[in-house]
């Protein structure tokens, strides 16, 4: 026994016992109080950390879970930034934004969200390989993670595309509270085999024997360039947070007796009181110093920003081209233009080139920058996040807008959030394109119009295209953007060319903003009603402009926002300060949508009575057959009648 | 090529549906130049000169002190003084000439937006102004140089239906023995004013509330806010007339066919009459301007009236109108509401002796009613009050709670005390009572 444990290098006892020192640190500074929030901490788990992180290069990168401090100070290696982080000073590595679950040093990353990190490392690992720097990366998950489906998504890919991702599985025998025989079904390794991928296995009783076979796996995934997926046997010493513990003390009581740090202190008191000493004089100096420090004032986290129009109207040009023509000449310049850009999504390899041909012959341009996905919108829009974050520009495409449900939790947890919760030392410039919209008769999971999930969140911008703009404008903007994009494009405005029906006596405009605004005018005389409608909707409510005259005697102006997150307020609040009149109409329904938050923010600003009207979809699933998809959904007659009724 | 200009009435005011000729400058036949003046006419507002557009011989079809409709020809310029000479039929054409002449420049659109651009294209009648046009006998016509033509567009170039004329020209009048009386015609301008008043009045619809003001030492406080309408009450109550109707959309309105037509703005008037007949004036935006501000738009716009100077903005779009008769010693007086107003506020002259004065409210039943007039009026009054000096503003009619004497009979000037009665409620005891006990 003894000379097994002789062999480990001091060195990495020196380490471990360190992660340990600050793990218990923390534990007792939250019962102190002075830790806000939660810790998991690893106690019996540091080798693992050690073994993987410990070994990998600077220019490597780790992925990281909710248990994630001694992966944190085993690849950075960066103690002081840990502690000033979960004590909430500014001078901690994120700020005191994050804390324990959510850090970002270098090439370190992690997130609190269970199986999302793992695409996002499989999008980083494969912007490695695109530029062949020869990096790799950990992700480390928990066996708890095992009932995630983005797991099984990424692993797929992972092997498919041969993507240098090693999974590191720390198995502890408990998610959170239950034990693992009541959740887990089958075998650990062979779920990943069953993928084609290579498994490795080891413990974390067997420090030696762990850093030998994840060296091997380290270099096999680098030398190979080729995913590997590890079960690391280990337990961890203390609850799965703080006091929530409700495991057998006997059960508890063999694995402390069976921890290797526990067993080293009594086999070589002398050398570990040597490096404890030493460890706690630094640690705990190093927190009384930072508990003096200053926390970051808000000003350096948020500060809010008004969205100023530029005006400057110009006239809108007619293209002779069909939007989705424009979209596609558009794509292949940049792909071979621009070197950071990346095509993602199923189907979307040519000669089918995508659902909707937007991605026609891309691949024959660029075959290494476009990727045909297996249906996993989840992996997709997550190995979007990671290239993003790597430094690309991916564009994914979710075929259907209808299944951006299924990307939900990597657009709002992690695109959404790495900026901010890793205190702005990152960006993710995700692009994610989704076609929305009914009138096709797909019926009712593949026809929806659902933005109104989708610009609610926190530094993400939605925009939907319309057919007045040439989409190149609009995708040149967000080719600029540096942070998570959603374009919602639309089934049938694809085949419309552009700003083609503006009815007679009408003035057709777009402004200068960045997502310009399209102004559909009368020409000389000062409209009494203003229309708010985007994305499809924009298209159908143009052709009726002068319908909506005829029949109602109301003139009315349309104002057509591009981007739909933060709406154009200046633009549409002058026009309504006009007119005193607001209808909105979208092709979702009403209820908590665009247009209840386009009227409140309105008469927000306006403070003028103004009488409003939103038309949208009936708050039913959209039927297939055709009559009722047309009832449905707002069309021609029901606008018109709508408009009368609401504004005589 | 004989004719080359006409000259038609032309449209200067929605409401103005027919012009009168006040002067015609020059004798048929006559030469006239470029920039020669043909003739003035006159709206309800103001007055505008029409000038030669070309060099030729005028013709005119219109006599002076006349009342012609909006678009009607009442001159011509012809290249050849023959064609000029030849006898015109003069009289109100009652059907305009098919075309708009270069005179009428601008064309008042919806929202009291005047559409600067002149449109080359089609023009678009919505169905309803379509079926407006058609009923009314219009010629579409006049339209012409419009993008679109709405049934608010419609009406505005409609008379008023009721009244096809104005109530005094049609009312039939029995002959009048000349040996008694002298019959003076009436002045366009009163005519105007007779017409305006009686668009209200005449459905008896109206009603008068009145009130009084406490203005005991009111001056102390306000004098200092002005510079030469010192001991007028006239700007502090533009000033709170204008910030109150605010929360009173409905005296800043009028009856509209059977709605309600409410302003978006709120633009009072104040009447004026020295000398050169009865004029409302406009405050434009004062709900915005501070009593100084208002005084120096009363001094500036009783200049203008002074001088002729008024400009139809002006004159045009007034929600409300303040009538202010201090200056004459009125005691109280029943204000009449004016066109396209529903309410009407009257100022009397402040009594010496009470240090009160007397406010009117006149207003259009149609669309408001007595309560809600009531209340605007008291909260006026007490906005008012509120610029008395504070001591000023306690009650003066506390009483004792033995003797009942009140604070304003408390010739002794000691005060009263505040006390608790018998019954345990609050209240006030007088010195005599207090000694008394």
């Amino acid at each position: 026994m003894l000379s097994n444990k002789t062999v480990v290098n001091h060195r990495i006892l020196k380490e471990a016992l360190r992660i340990r020192k600050v793990e218990e640190k923390f534990l007792e500074l939250f019962s102190l109080g002075k830790l806000n929030g939660t810790v998991h901490t690893c106690v019996g788990q540091e080798f693992s950390a050690l073994a993987f992180a410990g070994q990998l290069k600077k220019k490597d990168f780790v992925f990281s879970n909710h248990r994630c401090h001694g992966h944190y100070i085993a690849f950075t290696g960066d103690v002081r930034g840990l502690v000033a982080e979960l004590l909430g000073k500014a001078s901690g590595t994120c700020g005191g934004i994050g804390s324990s679950q959510h850090l970002c040093n270098n090439n370190f990353f992690s997130n609190g969200i269970q199986g999302g990190i793992v695409p996002v490392a499989a999008g980083y690992a494969l912007g490695n390989k695109l530029r062949r720097n020869g990096a790799i990366g950990v992700v480390y998950i928990g066996d708890g993670t095992l009932g995630e489906g983005a797991l099984y998504e990424t692993m797929n890919i992972i092997s498919k595309w041969e993507i240098p991702l090693l999974i590191v599985c720390e198995n502890n025998y408990y998610a959170q509270s239950t034990p693992q025989h009541i959740n887990l079904a089958g075998d650990i390794l062979a779920r990943a085999r069953a993928f084609g991928i290579r498994t490795g296995h080891g413990d974390t009783w067997s420090p030696e024997s762990l850093m030998q076979k994840a060296q091997e796996a380290i270099d096999y995934v680098r030398g190979e360039s080729k995913p590997c997926f590890f079960l690391v046997e280990t337990y961890r010493l203390n609850a799965h947070s703080k006091g929530d513990d409700d495991r057998d003390p006997a059960d508890v009581a063999h694995y402390r007796e069976k921890d290797f740090l526990n067993s080293f202190k009594e086999e070589s008191p002398s050398y570990y009181q040597l490096y404890k000493d030493a460890v706690d004089e630094e640690v705990d100096r190093m927190v009384g110093e930072i508990l003096l420090e200053d926390e970051l004032p808000i000003e350096d986290y948020y500060e809010q920003t008004e969205d100023r129009t530029e005006g400057g109207w110009k006239p809108l040009e007619a293209i002779n081209k069909r939007q989705v023509e424009l979209l596609n000449q558009f794509f292949r310049d940049v792909i071979v233009t621009d070197d950071r850009t990346v095509f993602l999504g199923e189907d979307i390899l040519s000669p089918y080139g995508g659902a909707f041909k937007v991605t026609k012959e891309l691949s024959f341009l660029r075959p290494d920058r476009v990727f045909s996905t297996p249906i996993s919108e989840s992996a997709i829009t997550g190995i979007s996040n990671g290239l993003a974050l790597n430094g690309f520009k991916p564009f994914a495409e979710i075929m259907f807008g209808d299944f951006m449900t299924l990307a939900f939790d990597q657009i709002v947890n992690h695109a959404s959030k790495f900026h901010h919760m890793f205190n702005k030392k990152v960006n993710c410039p995700v692009v994610i394109r989704t076609p929305m919209g009914g009138r096709r008769g797909y019926g009712p999971t593949h026809s929806q119009t659902l933005d109104k999930f989708l610009v609610g969140i926190d530094n993400v911008t939605t925009i939907a295209l319309n057919t007045f703009l040439d989409p190149a404008i609009v995708y040149r903007a967000v080719l600029a953007e540096e942070h998570p994009v959603i374009v919602l494009e639309n089934k049938t405005d694809y085949g419309k060319k552009i700003a083609q029906h503006i009815p007679k006596n009408f003035v057709a405009e777009y402004n200068t903003d960045a997502f310009p605004v399209v102004r559909i005018r009368p020409a000389v005389s000062a409209p009494n009603l203003t229309i708010v409608a985007y994305g499809g909707m924009a298209d159908l409510v143009a052709g009726m402009l002068d319908q909506v005259f005829l029949e109602t005697d109301k003139l009315p102006e349309l104002i057509v926002p591009s981007r739909i997150s933060r709406l154009p307020l200046e633009v549409i609040a002058a026009s309504v300060c006009r007119t005193g009149r607001l209808a909105v109409i979208e092709e979702g329904s009403a209820y908590a949508g665009v247009g209840g938050e386009l009227i409140a923010s309105v008469v927000e600003r306006t403070g003028q009575k103004i009488t409003a009207k939103r038309i949208a979809a009936h708050p039913v699933p959209i039927p297939s057959v055709k009559t009722l998809e047309n009832i449905v959904l707002p069309d021609k007659v029901r606008i018109l009648q709508e408009i009368m009724t609401s504004f005589s | 090529m004989a004719l080359i200009q006409e000259i038609l009435v032309p449209l200067l005011a929605v409401n103005d549906t027919t012009l009168t000729v006040v002067e015609i400058s020059l004798a048929s036949g006559s030469k006239v130049s470029k920039g020669d003046l043909i003739m003035v006419f006159e709206t309800s507002k103001t007055t505008y000169d029409v000038e030669a557009q070309t060099d030729g011989y005028i013709q005119y079809l219109c006599e002076a002190d006349r009342d012609y409709e909006v678009n009607a020809v009442v001159a011509k310029i012809f290249s050849e003084v023959g064609e000029a000479a030849v006898a015109p039929v003069i009289g109100p054409a009652a059907s305009a000439a098919p075309r708009i002449a270069a005179t009428v420049t601008a064309s008042p659109s919806l929202n009291g937006h005047v559409a600067a651009a002149h449109w080359e294209g089609e023009t678009i009648f919505s169905y309803e102004a379509d079926a407006l046009i058609v009923s009314s006998g219009i010629d579409k016509n006049v339209f012409r140089g419009r993008d679109f033509v709405s049934v608010a567009d419609v009406r505005g170039l409609l008379k008023p239906a009721a009244p096809k004329a104005p109530a005094v020209a049609s009312a039939p009048a029995a002959s009048v023995d000349p040996g008694k009386a002298i019959v003076e015609r009436l002045s366009s301008a009163k005519k105007r004013e007779i017409e305006y008043l009686s668009d209200v009045q005449r459905t008896g619809l109206t009603s008068t509330i009145n009130t009084y003001v406490e203005v005991e030492g009111i001056f102390t406080h306000l004098n200092p806010a002005l510079k030469y309408l010192k001991d007028s009450l006239l700007p502090v109550i533009i000033y709170e007339t204008s910030r109150l109707l605010a929360d009173y959309p409905l005296l800043n309105a009028w009856s509209h066919g059977d709605g309600v037509a409410v302003y978006r703005e709120v633009n009072p008037g104040f009447a004026i009459d020295i000398d050169k007949g009865l004029k409302v004036v406009k405050i434009a935006g004062a709900g915005a301007k501070s009593i100084g501000e208002i005084e120096n738009d009363i001094l500036q716009l009783s200049g203008s009236y002074l001088d002729d100077t008024l400009k139809l903005e002006d004159l045009t779009d007034i929600t409300f109108t303040i009538t202010d008769l201090s200056a004459e010693g009125v005691a109280f007086f029943r204000p009449l509401v004016n066109k396209m107003n529903s309410a009407i506020l009257g100022v009397s002259a402040i009594d010496g002796k009470l240090q009160r004065v007397v406010l009117s409210l006149t207003f259009d039943h149609r669309v408001t009613e007595g309560k809600l007039a009531a209340r605007f009026l008291k909260e006026l009054k007490e906005r008012l009050e509120s610029y008395r000096p504070a001591d000023g503003a306690v009650h003066q009619d506390i009483s004792c709670f033995k003797c009942y004497r009140t604070l304003r009979e408390d010739l002794g000037g000691a005060g009263f005390m505040r006390c608790v009665t018998p019954e345990g409620k609050d209240g006030y005891i007088c010195q005599a009572c207090l000694k008394g006990f």
